[in-house]
């Protein structure tokens, strides 16, 4: 060993164990060949809270739990270690008060010139921190790996794939190995990736700890899913963020069924709101059922639309078909009637039951200048008169 | 601009204050020049026709009213008429009409003669 070893003209001895002395991290120990204990050092006592007085000389066994002394492991060890020249093992090992850590033992035969095995070399290291990280680690893997649903993947800086899960691959069609290392905008349209969406994902993700979205996202074989999407950095302990953790998750049926919905609805609000011709230039817009916001307001919207289209000169409303007159309704009505009279159409009220005309006059309701009749034969009538006198021959009856 | 019986002016673009003053002067103008019985403005070329742009409707038909000549607002489309009353823009005193025909007879018929035509167009 010291054959080829440099420089050092002082006591060799004192560099030695001031080097040894130095290291508190590892249990470096000289065991002879019989397997007990030559040397020791702080970091060995660091370690096993063992002494050198308390241990030099002792077999090395004493640090074995007592399942592995009852299977004789420090010795099979020594053994392997005599035999192949180095012997590599993780296990438990006891400290002297009884506690257990998870320990790296590195065994190394030392032999002298006549190739015989004089003792070993022992490198110990706690690593009960690490495993416990690894096995941390390797529970949120499981976890990740169990997700089929969700897509839980995480990225770097460079919106380079760096991991996969499998319900990635069932929502995106591609396997762990096509994806790792290629960037992220594979999956975005062409008009996302030219946009730079990604860029201002990451940012808002860094500015406000994540950011949800949803958007057209393209598998593998070229279809799109409409993916809802929970970007978070992931952040070192400098605060640095370091990469991106990613939640996908496919709701192309939910938005299809929300379309449907919305579809049907707008159908309904059609239905419910139609407008007849019944003369040239007269509309009648039959009010059946409860008149709500949304309602009313389609109501205005189709009627304006159907005036301006079939330049229609008075309208009809008839509510014979609604259940009762309150002021919100009086309000939709007379709304109604007025954004009609500012496109130059007269508006008539019809159907007014003598209920509706007592409980209107109680509530204060107040029709303006609203023509209004009880039945819709007096309301036509009177529509038609006022559509002849709009045309310049008639008697003078104004809007 | 030459004169008739009745005036058609057509509001284009986009009513700021310093046209606006322009058009009230004009309009105005235009009206006592050529004694026209009625006028009929079409706001239907107008980009915008918001609470500010209707007020300014009102007060040309108060002001051509003070020269004793009717005036009509016609070309108010869905859109605008629906975005007016929910504003609340108070013109129940303005007559409207749906396009200039419409609101040439309305002009007609609120006279007592009904003899009069367009014999301009005045593009604003």
């Amino acid at each position: 060993m010291a054959d080829d070893t440099v420089v050092i003209t002082e006591d060799l001895d004192s560099y030695y164990l001031q080097m040894m002395d130095s290291i508190t991290d590892y249990a470096v120990i000289r065991l002879d060949s019989a397997g007990t204990v030559r040397s020791w050092h702080a970091g060995a006592q660091r370690l096993t809270q063992y002494t050198a007085t308390e241990i030099i000389g002792r077999p090395v066994a004493l640090f074995s739990t007592m399942a592995d002394v009852a299977t004789g492991l420090a010795e099979a060890n020594l053994r392997a270690a005599a035999l192949s020249g180095r012997q590599e093992t993780e296990g438990w090992r006891l400290r002297k008060d009884g506690t257990q850590f998870w320990a790296s033992v590195v065994l190394t035969a030392v032999r002298n010139r006549a190739e015989q095995v004089v003792g070993f070399g022992m490198v110990v290291r706690d690593l009960t921190a690490l495993r416990e990280q690894s096995l941390t680690l390797r529970g949120l893997e499981q976890l990740v790996n169990s997700i089929a649903d969700f897509e839980v993947i995480r990225f770097d800086c460079d919106g380079l794939v760096r991991s996969w899960n499998p319900g990635a691959q069932k929502l995106t069609g591609y396997a762990s190995e096509e994806v790792i290392g290629h960037h992220i905008s594979m999956f975005y349209t062409e008009d996302d990736a030219r946009s730079d969406l990604l860029d201002r994902e990451m940012a808002s993700a860094d500015r406000d700890g994540s950011v949800e979205a949803e958007g057209w996202r393209i598998r593998k074989d070229g279809t799109r899913f409409w993916a809802n999407i929970v970007l978070s950095p992931i952040r070192d302990d400098h605060h640095n963020v370091v990469g991106y953790v990613k939640v996908a998750r496919d709701l192309t049926e939910r938005r299809e069924q929300d379309q449907l919905v919305q579809q049907q609805r707008d159908e309904i609000l059609e239905l419910s709101t139609p407008v007849i011709q019944v003369w040239d230039k007269v509309l009648i817009l039959p009010l059946i059922g409860t008149l709500n916001s949304a309602r009313a307001a389609r109501l205005t919207e189709s009627l304006l639309q159907r005036i301006a289209a079939d330049q229609a000169e008075v309208v009809i409303l008839d509510i014979s078909g609604v259940p009762g007159i309150d002021s919100g309704v009086a309000q939709h009505l007379l709304e109604t009637a007025e954004a009609a009279r500012l496109m130059g159409t007269a508006s008539i009220l019809s159907g007014v039951r003598p209920d509706t005309a007592q409980s209107m006059v109680h509530l204060g309701i107040e029709l303006g200048d609203l023509h209004s009749r009880a039945s819709l034969k007096d309301a036509l009538q009177l529509a038609l008169r006022l559509v002849e006198a709009r045309s310049g021959s008639g008697d003078g009856v104004r809007a | 601009m030459r004169m008739g019986h009745d005036l058609l002016v057509t509001l284009q673009g986009d009513l700021d204050d310093v046209r606006v003053e322009s058009v009230e002067r004009l309009v105005t103008s235009e009206v006592a020049r050529t004694h026209a019985r009625g006028a009929l403005i079409d706001v239907s070329g107008l980009d915008v026709v918001d609470s500010f742009v209707a007020q300014i409707l009102v007060r040309l038909v108060r002001m051509v009213g003070l020269l004793g000549t009717d005036m009509a607002i016609v070309g108010i489309r869905p859109a605008v008429a629906i975005t007016l009353v929910e504003l609340g823009v108070n013109m129940q005193d303005v007559t409207t009409a749906l396009d200039a025909q419409q609101g040439m007879a309305r002009l007609r018929r609120m006279r007592a003669d009904s003899t009069a035509g367009i014999d301009h167009d005045h593009h604003y």
